[in-house]
């Protein structure tokens, strides 16, 4: 029954964050983060997996329908989809992106299942110091060279920011507090929900308050089931099963993770078939659905989150009490994803498929016509879980001075993407300890 | 663009007197509830799911509740959020403690807030085979919380002493091969000897650590009572049994005293 509850609201939270341009995995966590903090692990694990999953399907409906990016991986469906729609085809560029993103999560599966003896006999490996030191300096790497356009300097700085706010409070090498300024309520450090907000569903909010799209459906044909599976078979099958491996290979890169599996799967298709958008469209859409699979196999492995999301994640699961990998805990683990994860992750895949398929016209049609209240919703929402979430702490009024100072902030520097700052926020003082010890090793 | 501010104006006011609402609800209930449940107890839980200091609040939580107190849980899972919530509480409140945990968190065992010690087990040094022939300097994991002095005064001062945040992070440490060394407590070196990897003595210089549970704006005598039956459980007795965990069997005078003399060591700076 709770793993029931995770899945559902999981699935129902990725159906919204789909369609709403703007929205994203991360953005719909922190929304959700209430909720999250009466679930165990397992269900955080099935809430997020859930959530990201049906992001990868609802995400096309926009997409294709609208020409508008429901989430950032959609951009190949948007240039290919529109392709469709202008022919009235929309309901099978849908259709076709739907079955194929089954297949890409199953392939995903399928590989793990064949990797994961390998990793489990290895698996001491990956509880070294060096490690994890090689994996963040990976991390810190990406962080520099993948958002805003590639700007190190900003990046840079925004790295700087994110780990200057993880520093008061207690670190992981020493017992004591420090640069609390006499603030008692600092010795717990500066609290992650006004973090979240004010630095990414504030400058969110603002982003989703000055973009405007065209809520104008074009006619289409309706295209039955059998029809669409059938083209499937004969046409895409080839391309939709490349792009599953490139995206499941291309899903463990951090930082960038599932959209370099959509546009590396994209780039390669469009090599081989410039001018086949059936092809091009299912072999991104495909990749994206196998991505998401392999970017959460470094977390639950290793625990260490390699995406933004994730990131959020993460930090909710060490709330929660979980550790990663404990030796003893090897099979457990193993068993873990694929008797209680995966099954749910096909169910999440099946309700994922009639949600982006027959029905996509109609959620589009509910969720795209309300865009000013969801806007509302968020913003009056965002400020009551601060408090609440403050109140819980019995740290409000820090809650509340730290998000009026990082939403004028997060407001201030909304033109860029804050993902480096948020890293080094909830990783600093674990990559501080990393380091420190490798210093001392 | 005016109507946009507008918006923003009414959702602001209607945020804000929710917030309003929301403070006053949370103490007019808390004052309510003091004057309407006299056997009402607040129960912290400083532990992560999974270990020692969880699994325990969970069964004193279960045994309070069999025993009639209306039970306020708390999941705070940080030990430090913990006690200050422990200190700052003004209704009847307990949690598990233990008196390795008093050096960093200047919350040292009264004859008012001591409870009953639920159980002592040594601190274990353990070695890995491949460290057996290494001559140098030995590298050795400790939880930060534990004294660096007091670590180099007692193992010797030919160690680099590595600092992890817990002690699972000390046992994976050690696993990955990043120390030679680590001192640890009872269950974490029971299960690196299980791993084979190395072997694990019990130190008699070390502190031991004693589990113990505390609480303040209780009636102690009273409260004592009540949790030492509830560590009676066979369910209680049987997670001291599997873990090997030593039950004291003096007054709860002498095991006060006991606890007191330990966290001496722990003062050494």
């Amino acid at each position: 029954m709770n793993e029931l509850i995770a899945v559902s609201t999981g699935l129902f939270a990725g159906t919204i964050t789909g369609i709403v341009p703007g929205a994203g995995v991360m953005v719909a966590m922190i929304v959700a983060s209430p909720l999250l903090m009466h679930f165990d692990v397992l269900q955080l694990l099935l809430f997020y997996m859930s959530l990201a999953s049906m992001v990868q399907f609802t995400g096309t409906i926009p997409a294709v329908y609208l020409g508008v990016p429901g989430e950032t991986n959609s951009l190949p469906a948007v240039i290919e989809g529109t392709k469709f729609n202008k022919r009235k085809m929309a309901k099978l560029a849908i259709g076709i992106c739907a079955v194929g993103s089954v297949l890409g999560s199953l392939v995903a599966v399928a590989i793990t299942y064949g990797l994961l003896s390998v990793l489990v006999e290895h698996m001491t490996v990956f509880f070294s110091n060096a490690t994890k030191f090689y994996l963040y300096i990976f991390i810190i790497v990406f962080c520099l060279l993948v958002y805003n356009k590639k700007n190190i300097l900003v990046n840079l700085l925004l790295c700087a920011v994110g780990f200057m706010l993880s520093v008061p409070g207690e670190s992981d090498i020493s017992p004591d507090f420090r640069y609390t300024f006499g603030i008692e309520d600092l010795q717990f450090g500066i609290p992650l929900i006004p973090v979240l907000i004010g630095f990414l569903i504030v400058p969110t909010i603002a982003k989703m308050f000055s973009a405007s799209n065209s809520n104008v459906f074009l006619p289409n044909i309706d295209i039955g089931f059998c029809k669409v599976i059938k083209y499937f078979r004969k046409k895409l099958i080839l391309s939709s099963l490349r792009g599953s491996i490139i995206g499941y290979l291309c899903g463990f890169v951090p930082g960038v993770s599932t959209v370099l599996s959509t546009n590396a799967s994209y780039s390669f298709e469009k090599k081989l078939h410039p001018n086949n958008p059936g092809k091009l469209l299912v072999s991104s859409e495909t990749a994206n659905n196998s991505g998401q699979f392999a970017s959460m196999l470094p977390l639950l492995l290793i625990g260490i989150p390699i995406t933004g999301s994730e990131i959020v994640l993460y930090s909710m699961l060490v709330d929660a009490g979980w550790s990663p990998f404990q030796f003893d805990n090897v099979a457990n683990n193993a068993d873990m994803i694929f008797r209680q994860i995966v099954p749910w992750f096909v169910v999440a895949n099946i309700v994922g498929l009639i949600v982006a398929w027959p029905l996509a016209r109609k959620i589009l049609n509910v969720f795209a016509n309300s865009k000013k209240y969801m806007i509302v919703i968020l913003a009056v929402g965002m400020l009551l879980l601060n408090t609440y979430l403050g109140i819980l702490d019995y740290r409000v009024w820090l809650y509340t001075v730290c998000l009026f100072v990082f939403s004028c902030i997060g407001l201030l520097i909304k033109k860029y993407e804050t993902v480096p700052l948020i890293f080094m926020f909830i990783l600093g003082n674990d990559i501080e300890g990393v380091f420190f010890r490798q210093m001392l090793i | 663009m005016k109507i946009k501010q507008t918006q923003g104006l009414i959702a602001s006011i209607i945020c804000a007197i929710i917030m309003i609402g929301l403070l006053v609800s949370e103490n007019t209930q808390l004052g309510s509830s003091q004057a309407e449940t006299p056997e009402r107890i607040t129960l912290i839980n400083s532990g992560k799911a999974g270990g020692s200091f969880n699994a325990r609040t969970q069964m004193y939580k279960e045994g309070l509740t069999a025993a009639g107190y209306n039970v306020q849980y708390e999941n705070i899972g940080k030990i430090s959020q913990a006690v200050k919530m422990f200190k700052e509480a003004s209704e009847p409140t307990i949690m598990v403690y233990a008196n390795n945990q008093v050096y960093k968190q200047d919350l040292f065992h009264t004859e008012n807030n001591f409870i009953i010690a639920e159980y002592q087990q040594p601190l274990y040094v353990c070695r890995t085979n491949t460290s057996k022939d290494k001559t140098g300097v030995l590298t050795v994991a400790h939880g930060k919380g534990y004294d660096p002095a007091l670590l180099t005064s007692l193992l010797g001062s030919d160690i680099t002493l590595v600092p992890y945040k817990n002690s699972g992070a000390m046992l994976k440490g050690i696993l990955g091969g990043d120390v030679d060394m680590m001192v640890n407590n009872q269950g974490k070196s029971f299960k690196y000897m299980k791993s084979g990897n190395g072997t694990c003595e019990a130190s008699d210089v070390l502190p031991v650590m004693v589990a113990t549970v505390i609480g303040t704006n209780i009636d102690v005598q009273k409260i004592r009572k009540v949790i030492f039956d509830i560590t009676m459980d066979l369910k209680f007795i049987e997670y001291h049994t599997s873990r090997k965990l030593v039950r004291p069997t003096s007054s709860w005078q002498q095991e006060l005293a006991f606890t007191q003399e330990l966290e001496k060591g722990y003062e050494v700076k």
